[in-house]
C-alpha cells in the first residue's frame, strides 16, 4: 500500500468529524500579529494649513485673479455665542444653548451664505481672547465643511 | 483518614489521564479571534512613519482634516512652556504677564532657526532653504490671546505658512 492510498483511506474513514490542519494559518498569524501590532498606527495626526498674509503672496494673487469678488464673511466667536457678520444678510445671534455652542445653527446659516454667494470661499474668524483653542479648530472645521476652505484668523 | 483522602485523589486523576489518551486543540474560538484582530490590525495599518512627534503633557485638539503633516519645524505650545523643536523658550505666564503681543524670546528662537534654514538653503542645492513652513502644536486648553501672540510673533519673523498640528477624528 503506497503513501497516497493509505492516506485516502484514512481520511476517508474520518470523513464524519473531518478535522482542517490549522497549523499552517497559525503560523501565519503568530507573523502577522506581532508585525502588524508594531506597525499599527492608533493616534493619526493631520494639520490644518493656515496662512497669514504676506507683502509678496498678496499682490501676486491680487494680480492673478482680479475680477473674483470677495465677499468679507466675519464669525466672531464670543463666550457665550456666535456671531455671523455676511453682508447684505442679516443673521440672529447664535446663543449657547446649556453650556455648549450652537453648532447645528452656525452650519444652517453658513450654509444659507453658501446659497446667497455661491462663488465665495473666505471666511474671517475672529474669536474673543477668552476662547479655547479647542474651539477654534472646531469652528475651523465647520466652515470647511460648508464650504469655506480660505480661513483666516483675526485677532 | 488522611492517606485515604489522597489515594482517592490520585485515583481521580489517574483515571481522568487514563481516560483521554490523545486530544486534539479546539482552535475554532481561537482562529476567530486572531481573524477580528487581524482584520483590526489591517484596518489601523499605515505604510508611511510618523514624521510628528507630540510630547505626552500635549493634549492636541480633534478635527476632520485630512491633510498629511510635512517637515518642518514646531513650535509646543504647552500649560506651561513655548517650547521650539523641543527647546524650552518662554514660561507662558511670563508671556502673558506682558502686553505687547509680540514674544521676544521666541522672535530672537524663530530668526536664529530661519537663519539656519537660510543657510542651509544656499549650501547644498537639494536641500530645500527657508519656506516660511513652521508647526503649531497648540494645546487644546489654550487661549486664542496665547494663539495671536504665537502667530503674530511666527509672522513677524517670515514664517507664514502655519500648520496646526490636529488629531484626526475617527
Amino acid at each position: 500500500m503506497n503513501l497516497k492510498q493509505s492516506v485516502g483511506k484514512r481520511l476517508r474513514g474520518h470523513d464524519e468529524d473531518a478535522e482542517l490542519n490549522l497549523t499552517a494559518v497559525m503560523n501565519v498569524f503568530l507573523i502577522l500579529i506581532p508585525f502588524l501590532l508594531l506597525t499599527a498606527v492608533f493616534v493619526r495626526i493631520a494639520v490644518l494649513e493656515l496662512n497669514l498674509p504676506n507683502l509678496n503672496r498678496r499682490s501676486a494673487t491680487a494680480q492673478e485673479k482680479p475680477s473674483q469678488t470677495v465677499v468679507l464673511n466675519f464669525l466672531f466667536i464670543r463666550d457665550n455665542e456666535f456671531e455671523l457678520r455676511v453682508p447684505d444678510i442679516k443673521f440672529p445671534k447664535l446663543a449657547k444653548k446649556g453650556g455648549l455652542y450652537d453648532w447645528q445653527g452656525l452650519q444652517k446659516q453658513l450654509a444659507q451664505v453658501k446659497k446667497r454667494y455661491p462663488g465665495s470661499q473666505d471666511i474671517i474668524i475672529s474669536p474673543d481672547n477668552s476662547i479655547k483653542y479647542d474651539i477654534i479648530i472646531s469652528v475651523m472645521d465647520r466652515c470647511r465643511e460648508s464650504g469655506f476652505p480660505n480661513i483666516s484668523i483675526s485677532g | 483518614m488522611i492517606m485515604n483522602n489522597n489515594q482517592k485523589t490520585f485515583n481521580l486523576s489517574n483515571t481522568r489521564r487514563t481516560k483521554r489518551g490523545t486530544f486534539t486543540l479546539r482552535l475554532t474560538s481561537m482562529i476567530d479571534m486572531f481573524t477580528i484582530l487581524l482584520v483590526f490590525l489591517l484596518k489601523s495599518y499605515s505604510a508611511e512613519g510618523q514624521i510628528v512627534t507630540v510630547s505626552d503633557d500635549l493634549r492636541l485638539p480633534e478635527s476632520t482634516s485630512q491633510m498629511p503633516p510635512r517637515v518642518s519645524s514646531v513650535i509646543a505650545i504647552t500649560q506651561d512652556w513655548i517650547l521650539v523643536d523641543g527647546r524650552p523658550v518662554e514660561k507662558i505666564q511670563e508671556v502673558m504677564a506682558k502686553k505687547d503681543l509680540v514674544i521676544p524670546s521666541l522672535n530672537d528662537e524663530l530668526l536664529k532657526l530661519r537663519a539656519i534654514t537660510e543657510g542651509i538653503g544656499e549650501i547644498s542645492a537639494q536641500m530645500k532653504g527657508f519656506q516660511g513652513n513652521i508647526a503649531i502644536q497648540g494645546d487644546r486648553d489654550i487661549t486664542f490671546d496665547l494663539l495671536k501672540r504665537v502667530m503674530l510673533t511666527c509672522g513677524q519673523v517670515g514664517y507664514n505658512n502655519l500648520l496646526l498640528t490636529v488629531v484626526q477624528k475617527e
